[in-house]
């Protein structure tokens, strides 16, 4: 079973304070801590399983600058057995349709079962990697997966549907699914771990070693253009509570007696 | 001219609301670009197309058994034939799970731009615009598209109200399946439905809900004691239930429970889109979290900015001696 696994150096934006770059066509990133992409920790995690189960080879792709070989030693430490780290200055400012390019043009000339990926990514929240990739290379493809069982020459799945309901489905191999966070449990990396596989090699691929037109990648090859982005208007939003933590805490108490909210 | 289409989502035999708020910007763009809206449905049950005829000029339907269900593979295979003819069009369907697993590969297949879970669109000289979220939906985004020939836009619930029309029934044009879907690679095999709880969070009047924010170790007891003193039940956000710490009937959001409480407190939880899309009703809704710019701020009605450590244990103390 080969099984490839592609993930994304994102920006930890959940807690952090954003500013928009001078440009206005993105935010100001130089601060901000970046990290593998919470939904492909699941990914890796879930490649790791299924390779101590059925055996097999696991390789780890991404589409991210230098800074991002962390990430994949990290895999490597997960259990894959090989990373690939792709970039060139070109593929910069790149859209989901320029890096399912990149990836489809790598993963076209090696073997392939089973691609992972994670379902979004909250940097662009986009969602459209997986589906994207599956459709250039030819192979179905299912997101949102939140159970995976490979038998023989298919797996079967579950996927969430909304309201607590799920699709029970099955695809033929070689397909790539797209998985959805809590379906297993990534697995503590240990920092010896991460030494065991400090002198594995994690080669770094241009334009020129996947072979893709320049003018395919990057700002060149995106469909999408980001025109402006902004912090959202400030709006009604909610009546804050001033205070010291106790104070805050005491006036919401009567706030809440007097709306009748407490039971 | 560019045509306007909207998919029609359906389950178990029922247009879904996500079609009808696809149809509204739908609208908008067939009225902004002077362009036809047709709506397209591919069902197994035909009955689904004159309930669209009701909202839509010209309805396409095509039939097969395969359509019981919107199985990715049998969609894109289908639009990429009866949409071929079509040259310029822009594609509306809702932002929901079962169309984020066809959108994307089926922007591939039709050679297309596409923009996902979008709350606007507009055109402006003659340029289409949608606007979307970023960065832990703590941006906007607005985009546009280099080549805007053939464009595909999911929609976002809530974003476009729908009202209906009462226009003239539409026509209702039969086409047949473009395509042999008998041996597909991927295959429907069941709904399953989630696992109930001993707690059913669905009908509680209050809620109290915790997220990411209330950190790896987090002291549950001193929220479910919170939720006893104030008569409520302890709900929460996705990250908690993929962590482990809650089973998945405590999770409050479209891919979880849906919930129409009174009041709900929102306790270390961001304000993700796919959370608030499970809070039904208008509730009370009170947010804390250390994040001053976190999204559930501009829904919430009151809001603490602070430590949940430092505000939970006086808030429970405090409600305690009002009651008395």
């Amino acid at each position: 079973m080969n099984i490839i696994v592609c993930m994304k150096w994102t920006p930890d934006t959940s807690e952090a304070d954003l500013t928009v770059s001078t440009t206005a066509k993105d935010i100001k990133k130089d601060d901000l801590d970046y990290d593998m992409n919470d939904w492909d920790r699941f990914a890796i995690e879930e490649a790791a399983q299924i390779k101590e189960k059925i055996g097999g080879k696991v390789t780890v792709i991404s589409l991210a600058p230098e800074e991002s070989e962390d990430m994949l030693r990290e895999c490597l430490a997960r259990g894959a057995d090989e990373a690939f780290q792709i970039w060139s200055d070109q593929m910069e400012d790149g859209d989901g349709f320029t890096t399912a390019s990149v990836l489809s043009e790598f993963i076209k000339g090696r073997p392939h079962d089973l691609i992972l990926t994670g379902t979004l990514a909250e940097d662009d929240g986009a969602g459209q990697l997986g589906g994207m990739l599956a459709a250039m290379l030819d192979i179905p493809s299912a997101t949102l997966v939140s159970r995976i069982e490979v038998n023989d020459q298919k797996v079967s799945f579950v996927r969430e549907l909304e309201g607590g309901l799920y699709e029970s489905m099955e695809m033929d191999l070689p397909c790539l699914i797209a998985v959805a966070t809590g379906l297993n449990e990534p697995r503590f990396v240990s920092i010896r771990a991460v030494r065991k596989v400090a002198s594995i090699e994690i080669p770094n691929l241009g334009i020129d070693d996947i072979g893709i037109d320049a003018g395919k990648v990057g700002r060149s090859g995106s469909r999408v253009e980001i025109e402006q982005v902004s912090l959202p208007p400030e709006g009604e939003g909610a009546e804050i509570i001033k205070g010291k933590a106790e104070e805050a805490a005491a006036r919401l108490a009567e706030i809440l007696k007097e709306k009748g909210a407490i039971g | 001219m560019k045509n306007i289409y909207v998919l029609a989502e359906h389950r178990k035999g029922l247009i879904r609301d996500t079609t009808w708020e696809a149809i509204a910007a739908g609208r908008k763009l067939s009225s902004e670009l002077g362009a036809e809206l047709t709506c397209i449905l591919l069902s197994a049950n035909a009955t689904m197309a004159e309930t669209l005829s009701t909202e839509a000029q010209r309805v396409m339907v095509v039939n097969d058994p395969i359509f019981e269900t919107m199985n990715s593979e049998a969609v894109i295979k289908t639009l990429k034939e009866i949409l071929k003819p079509s040259g310029s069009y822009v594609l509306l369907m809702g932002a929901s799970n079962a169309i984020l697993d066809f959108a994307p590969g089926l922007s591939v297949a039709l050679d297309a731009a596409l923009a996902t879970d979008c709350f606007s669109v507009e055109v402006k000289n003659g340029k289409l615009f949608a606007s979307r979220q970023m960065y832990s939906y703590k941006i906007n985004s607005l985009v546009s598209f280099k080549d805007s020939e053939r464009v595909v836009l999911t929609i976002r619930a809530g974003s476009f109200p729908f009202t209906s029309s009462n226009v003239a029934k539409g026509a209702v044009e039969n086409v047949a399946c473009p395509i042999d879907l008998t041996s597909l690679k991927k295959r429907f095999v069941k709904y399953v439905e989630a696992e109930k709880g001993d707690v059913d969070i669905a009908s509680a009047d209050i809620i109290i809900s915790v997220g990411r924010g209330i950190g790896d170790e987090p002291d549950l007891d001193m929220f479910q004691s919170l939720a006893d003193t104030m008569g409520g039940v302890l709900a929460c956000s996705r990250p908690i239930v993929d962590k482990n710490l809650l089973p998945k009937f405590h999770q409050v959001g479209t891919s979880g429970v849906e919930v129409k409480p009174k009041v709900y407190l929102a306790l270390g939880i961001s304000g993700a889109f796919q959370h608030l899309g499970g809070i039904k009703g208008s509730p009370l809704l009170v947010a804390v979290n250390k994040d001053p710019r976190a999204p559930i701020f501009r829904v919430a009605t009151y809001g603490i900015v602070g430590d949940l450590n430092e505000v939970v244990p006086v808030l429970d103390e405090k409600i305690k001696a009002l009651k008395g």
